[in-house]
């Protein structure tokens, strides 16, 4: 088996990318931030992976965004799947949210219930429906989705993937709550 | 196990050790779909054989690195980097290309060409070519379809019929295994199937409704190259059941579906006949000017670069359709300064494809409480029921219809965030269904590719360009198909039903064909009814190139057919010392 050599791959492809976008955030000049050399510093990573878990949180039928491990995902994919103005959107957004989000709540948003989280999302959601697709959210929402659905844990937990189902049937009864297919 | 000792046989094979002979009875320019079929025949004829392929090796299973990762273990989950995407704008077009994939296509910056006009020119170089990565479908052409050029006046005849072909269908359905239903339609004959992949509920619908309301019109189970029960002859190649992954172009590792590398080229290698050369560029065909015909073909190393020239009896052109036109063209002499056997300069003309233009989609409600079991390797099929045996449209040819129908992830709710978001997003939604056109072209003297005049690739060749357009034909049939297929969505009982049109440049259907085609007179065709040259007739052509028209069935299928018919004849010809 060569799983071995493709995570060498990866490690490499992400080693590569490593020096520009340390570059990108020198130039950004958020240096009060630690750099996990992506676009996202630790302080916006974890931010997104909290806004992530209050779209997507635990509940009995499945583990959460951050259980799923989701800002790491969402850094990753944004640095290396996504244009720098996307990039630049999200970094802005995500200060405008933890600026606003402490104006109004006089608290980090980590630091809130989850029912409350959820309000300023739906908040904050009412505003981006208004303010149409340029708006932040639409793109943290896409992050969130696409990272926790692709994760092990939203693959196999939420949704069901089977990677050799060994056969094909057509046509079968949905069972009540069943699951849809990864 | 099988595949074991297979993958072993393969691995010796295969293991780069250039070959010390440079005379063979038998060469054959490329490794891909049509090429592994005539390394099989040949080979088993007892005839010595050499595979040129000009990619680099690629040895079944042990070749296929992503064969057996989950989505969460690939560096971005599938999604392609930005740099990736950067880097390849054109060959990250092609159907199957992603992150697990990529490496059975070729890079953009490393094979360049010249497009005239828009055409994009998919490419796989690797021992196997594109049969790693192909769509698979398998159907058969009616008679009319070798037929309706001539009759309806868009083309010459075809020097061969449906009758001559059809033995070596059933010879080539038996061994790459193909499943499917005989659903005894004139427009799509019968073969020898494997047990069909199910419909799903839907998909059961959509053919009843379509069926009940036209009469005439089918939407059947796909015809497509995977074991769903293998036979012993499958089993001697090492393969086993397609267990419906739907992970086909990551290579299988099971050998469900049919490749050259899982199939043909080990068989073939079991004979002791072959030897395959990878990384093996071919500049052109050498023609003997004193003997009157073909001698060999002269190869540049890939990466040292290094001319080397090999010798044989025959030589089957396998490279590709428009590789093959590229090879021919480039192979000069005295006799044939414009190309090998091009005395009518009509070569690189009549190049055609399929037109993939259009596709539509709609809704369906009333089976929510219907799923199916995860993963469909293959298609249905919407038969065509245009222009059949008659003229009756204000277009020429006919389109097949790819359609299929799916349940959509993420039931209906109002929730933008928290639990109950996150629950309906897990659970399935609505039904919907799909369509696509694979539509006849018409092959036309404009439609052409030549020689560059001056630029030339990084191994001193020159550089293709390709000058293919759709014409008024292809458009007309565009809206009739919309027409149609809004028209039969709705039938089934679909609701916002939308059809489209991409513009997609020809080629992205990866359906190129012609350029060296069959014909009875030698005034206005390249090959004959056997795919020799008529000029040069130890020079064989029987991938895309030598296709006379498109017909609107999958074309991989009769490649592989016209091989080996024509291995026979070749086969035939040198026992008989005509060749």
């Amino acid at each position: 088996m060569n799983r071995r050599e493709a995570v060498k791959t990866a490690t490499v492809l992400i080693g590569g990318v490593l020096v520009t976008s340390n570059g990108f955030l020198v130039a950004c000049a958020r240096d009060s931030n630690r750099s996990t050399g992506k676009v996202l510093s630790v302080d916006d990573q974890s931010l997104i992976e909290e806004i992530a878990d209050t779209l997507l949180p635990t509940t009995p039928s499945s583990p959460g965004a951050k259980a799923a491990g989701a800002g790491a995902a969402i850094n990753l994919l944004l640095t290396d799947c996504y244009e720098p103005d996307a990039q630049q959107r999200v970094v802005n957004g995500l200060n405008e949210f933890r600026k606003s989000c402490r104006d109004r709540c006089g608290n980090d948003f980590a630091s809130l219930p989850q029912k409350d989280r959820e309000q300023v999302l739906r908040d904050l959601d009412a505003e981006a429906q208004k303010a149409g697709p340029t708006h932040y959210l639409g793109l943290v929402r896409e992050l969130s989705l696409q990272a926790y659905f692709s994760s092990e844990i939203g693959m196999t937990k939420a949704l069901r993937y089977v990677m050799v189902p060994g056969k094909w049937v057509g046509c079968v009864p949905l069972a009540p709550g069943q699951p849809a297919w990864a | 196990m099988l595949s074991h000792v297979a993958a072993t046989e393969c691995a010796r094979i295969f293991s780069g050790v250039t070959p010390q002979a440079t005379t063979f009875d038998a060469i054959v320019v490329g490794s891909g779909i049509s090429g592994g079929w005539a390394a099989k025949e040949l080979c088993e004829k007892g005839l010595k054989t050499l595979v040129l392929e000009r990619g680099r090796n690629v040895v079944h299973i042990k070749d296929y690195p992503t064969m057996n990762l989950n989505p969460w273990e690939l560096p971005h989950r599938g999604a392609m980097s930005r740099q990736q995407l950067k880097e390849n704008p054109l060959i990250s077009k092609a159907a199957g290309y992603g992150e697990d994939t990529a490496h059975f296509f070729v890079k953009d910056r490393d094979h360049p060409y010249v497009q005239e006009k828009p055409f994009d020119w998919i490419r796989g170089y690797q021992v196997g070519g594109k049969s790693i990565i192909w769509g698979r479908a398998c159907q058969r052409w009616s008679k009319y379809e070798f037929t309706a050029p001539e009759r309806q006046g868009y083309g010459i005849n075809w020097p061969i019929g449906y009758d001559d072909v059809a033995p070596w269908y059933t010879h080539v359905e038996r061994f790459i295994g193909v499943c499917g239903k005989a659903d005894g339609l004139e427009a799509m004959p019968d073969g020898e199937y494997l047990p069909p992949f199910d419909f799903n509920c839907v998909e059961k619908h959509l053919s009843d409704s379509v069926r009940a309301h036209y009469g005439n019109r089918y939407v059947v189970q796909g015809r497509w190259a995977h074991l769903s029960q293998p036979k012993e002859i499958h089993l001697q190649q090492g393969r086993g059941t397609c267990q419906a992954r739907n992970l086909c172009m990551r290579g299988c590792p099971y050998g469900g579906y049919f490749s050259s590398n899982a199939s043909t080229l080990p068989w073939a290698a079991k004979t002791g006949n072959l030897t395959i050369r990878p990384d093996s560029v071919v500049h052109s065909v050498i023609y003997d000017e004193a003997k009157g015909k073909a001698t060999g073909v002269r190869v540049i190393d890939a990466h040292t670069h290094a001319i080397t020239e090999y010798h044989s009896r025959i030589v089957f052109m396998n490279a590709s359709a428009l590789n093959t036109n590229l090879i021919l063209l480039n192979s000069k002499s005295k006799r044939f300064p414009n190309g090998l056997g091009n005395d009518n300069g009509l070569m690189g003309k009549y190049v055609c494809h399929h037109n993939y233009r259009t596709g539509g989609s709609g809704k369906i409600a009333g089976f929510e409480d219907k799923y199916f079991y995860i993963r469909n390797p293959t298609e249905c099929i919407l038969v065509n029921f245009r222009n059949l045996g008659k003229q009756e449209m204000d277009f020429v040819g006919g389109y097949t219809t790819f359609t299929g129908a799916y349940r959509e992830r993420g039931e209906p709710t109002t929730a933008r965030e928290g639990g109950a978001y996150k629950d309906a997003l897990s659970h399935p939604g609505p039904w919907g269904i799909y369509m696509y056109m694979q539509g006849e072209t018409i092959p036309r003297e404009e439609n052409h590719v030549r020689l560059h005049e001056s630029e030339k690739d990084q191994w001193g060749i020159p550089r293709l360009v390709t000058s293919v357009g759709y014409d008024d034909n292809s458009e007309k049939m565009i809206r009739d198909w919309r027409t149609e297929a809004k028209a039969m969505l709705e039938v089934a009982g679909c609701h916002d039903v939308q059809t489209h049109d991409n513009h997609q440049a020809p080629g992205l259907d990866i359906h190129e064909m012609g350029g060296v085609r069959m014909g009875s007179d030698p005034k206005t065709s390249l090959l004959n009814k056997w795919n020799q040259l008529h000029a040069c007739p130890n020079v064989f052509v029987t991938d895309g190139a030598c296709m006379t028209s498109t017909g609107n069935q999958s074309p991989s299928i009769l490649y592989m057919a016209l091989t080996a018919r024509a291995v026979n004849h070749a086969a035939d010809e040198m026992a008989r010392q005509n060749l």
